[in-house]
């Protein structure tokens, strides 16, 4: 299988500062992928539930105004639902004081102001080879 | 017939069946990841759907449809309201467009039922169209299956904003709503001939909007025109989604509609259940004696009564002079998927026509996938469709075909 990865994009958090997001989510789709956009101030159970039932590779957490310090419940969420091998990433602003303490809780990579999309997108379709990988097994063997 | 997977994995026998038991039970994790799996083809789906084929047909499958923009996404969010204060379980799938162009798709319907997506008892699953035409993304019929043997009460299906053709859905669903919004005035007109025929229910939802009393007349008035069908009597509704306004008058509608219609419609369509062994090796045996398809490396996968599946893993003898995929050799896995899915009537079908088109560039090393389908069959003439997909969904060849159905029968080694 080919991978046409399959992608949360959300925002956790009281930040509303959407733009961000928005502009992942449109050059992610125009980069093959099958994006699933919602909107900012999202309950950590509710990104947790949507995760589980559109069985996604990889979800993109976008931060401008310290959400970024509630991703390790995020992550507590995820290992509790048995979703441990999905890619988290972070976008937006995270000091650098902040950055070990996310990857530390999981987050597979932070992607900082001025990252060129073409990074973001190229690093998904990457970390979603891994996680297919692991989740299918049998599956090099029909390709 | 044996189809156990034997790389093992996800798809071993006892695995199978434990998964099985998971989806019986509800287990989200389990049947999404289900869901991805017949979403992209996975050898191991075909053993998951055998395996579930004795629980489909007790959900009431509800198909809403409409123009971009109509209110299908915010109607929906009121109905999971509504089936949830009537302790009912409910699936959706939505269908968004995928791009033309590259594939990729925003994925938003979700967003919009919003305030219901998080309650327990509802499961919300988005799918891309992959360029798949007529409204539903090509494995939404198995996916409905899943949601149904998962025990769902209600698997609603959201098409992609449609148009005039986009129909598919009522062969899918057991009550099919066309949700309209008020003011269409010519566009009605122009649409009437298609999707609004398919309707069960019609829907002016946006109804505390200034036109949609003249909507709601329009849409009455064109259903007098029409000539009275037996059984359900077409009605049209009117609601207000966002504030769920008229809601309970469509839930009792479409309640109303499985009791006098019955639900299980679209198995009712599928003909027969899955092949037993003598009928499958017939077919592997059809597949055998064809020298052509095994000088092509094409091999099947599976059939059922009117359809086929063929896979081909594209090497360097299929390649042409630019270094892609030969069309001759795309078209011959399609051809061998029509051949047997119109070959499995007992009698000789003989190809007359065919047509096929080209419509994204295979490359060495990509596993196609054709997949047939009965489009109509007569006395004489059968008619199918095949669609030829990559492994991640695209779909890169569309073919159409027609046999001529002789009253020859097969030779003796090819008959069960």
């Amino acid at each position: 299988m080919k991978t046409r990865p399959k992608v949360l994009i959300t925002k956790i958090g009281l930040d509303g500062h959407d733009r961000g997001s928005r502009i992942v989510a449109a050059h992610l789709r125009d980069a093959g992928m099958e994006v699933v956009y919602t909107p900012p101030w999202q309950e950590i159970g509710n990104v947790v539930k949507l995760a589980v039932e559109e069985d996604v590779d990889v979800i993109g957490v976008s931060s401008l105004a310290t959400d970024h310090l509630i991703v390790p419940k995020l992550m507590a969420a995820l290992r509790e639902a048995d979703l441990s091998d999905v890619a988290v990433i972070v976008g937006g602003i995270v000091p650098d004081e902040d950055e070990q303490a996310l990857l530390d809780a999981g987050v597979a990579r932070v992607f900082h102001p001025g990252s060129p999309l073409e990074d973001i997108a190229a690093y998904i379709v990457e970390a979603t080879a891994r996680v297919r990988a692991a989740r299918f097994p049998a599956l090099d063997a029909i390709r | 017939m044996k189809r156990a997977d034997p790389k093992g994995g996800a798809g071993a026998p006892s695995g199978v069946d434990k998964r099985v038991a998971a989806i019986r039970a509800g287990h989200r994790a389990t049947i999404a990841r289900a869901i991805t799996e017949i979403e992209n083809d996975l050898p191991q789906s075909g053993a998951l759907s055998a395996a579930i084929a004795a629980d489909i047909g007790r959900a009431h499958v509800v198909g809403i449809t409409g123009a971009p923009g109509a209110g299908k996404s915010t109607l929906i969010n009121a109905l999971l309201q509504q089936y949830a204060a009537r302790g009912r379980r409910v699936a959706v799938a939505a269908i968004d467009p995928s791009s033309p162009i590259t594939g990729g798709a925003v994925l938003g319907d979700r967003i919009r039922m919003g305030s219901s997506g998080g309650a327990d008892g509802v499961f919300i699953r988005s799918l891309a169209s992959r360029g798949h035409a007529g409204g539903l993304a090509r494995a939404t019929r198995r996916i409905v299956d899943l949601l149904d043997a998962a025990g769902f009460d209600v698997v609603i299906v959201e098409t992609v904003g449609a148009g005039q053709s986009d129909v598919d859905i009522a062969s899918l669903a057991d009550t099919s709503v066309v949700v309209c919004p008020p003011g269409l005035g010519d566009d009605v007109q122009a649409i009437k001939a298609g999707i609004l025929e398919i309707a069960d229910v019609l829907v002016v939802n946006k109804g505390d909007q200034p036109l949609a009393d003249r909507t709601e007349r329009e849409l009455d008035d064109m259903l007098h025109l029409r000539a009275r069908r037996p059984g359900w009597r077409v009605r049209v509704l009117r609601t207000t989604a966002t504030t769920g306004e008229g809601v309970s008058a469509l839930v009792d509608t479409l309640d109303a509609h499985a009791a006098e219609a019955g639900v299980g419609r679209r198995r009712r369509q599928a003909a027969t259940p899955p092949p037993g062994d003598a009928v499958s090796d017939t077919l592997r045996r059809f597949c055998e004696s064809d020298p052509y398809q095994r000088l092509n490396a094409i091999e099947f996968v599976e059939s059922a009564p009117g359809s086929a599946t063929m896979r081909m893993r594209v090497g360097k003898s299929h390649l042409n002079f630019n270094g892609k995929c030969h069309g001759g050799a795309i078209f011959c896995l399609a051809d061998s998927a029509f051949g047997i899915a119109a070959n499995q009537y007992g009698v000789i079908a003989a190809g007359i026509d065919t047509h096929m088109t080209f419509q994204v560039a295979v490359s060495e090393g990509d596993v196609l996938t054709a997949r047939s389908t009965e489009v109509s069959r007569t006395a004489k003439l059968a008619i199918y469709r095949v669609d030829v997909t990559r492994g991640d969904g695209t779909v890169v060849s569309s073919f159409t075909g027609t046999v001529y159905l002789t009253t020859r029968r097969h030779a003796p080694h090819l008959t069960p």
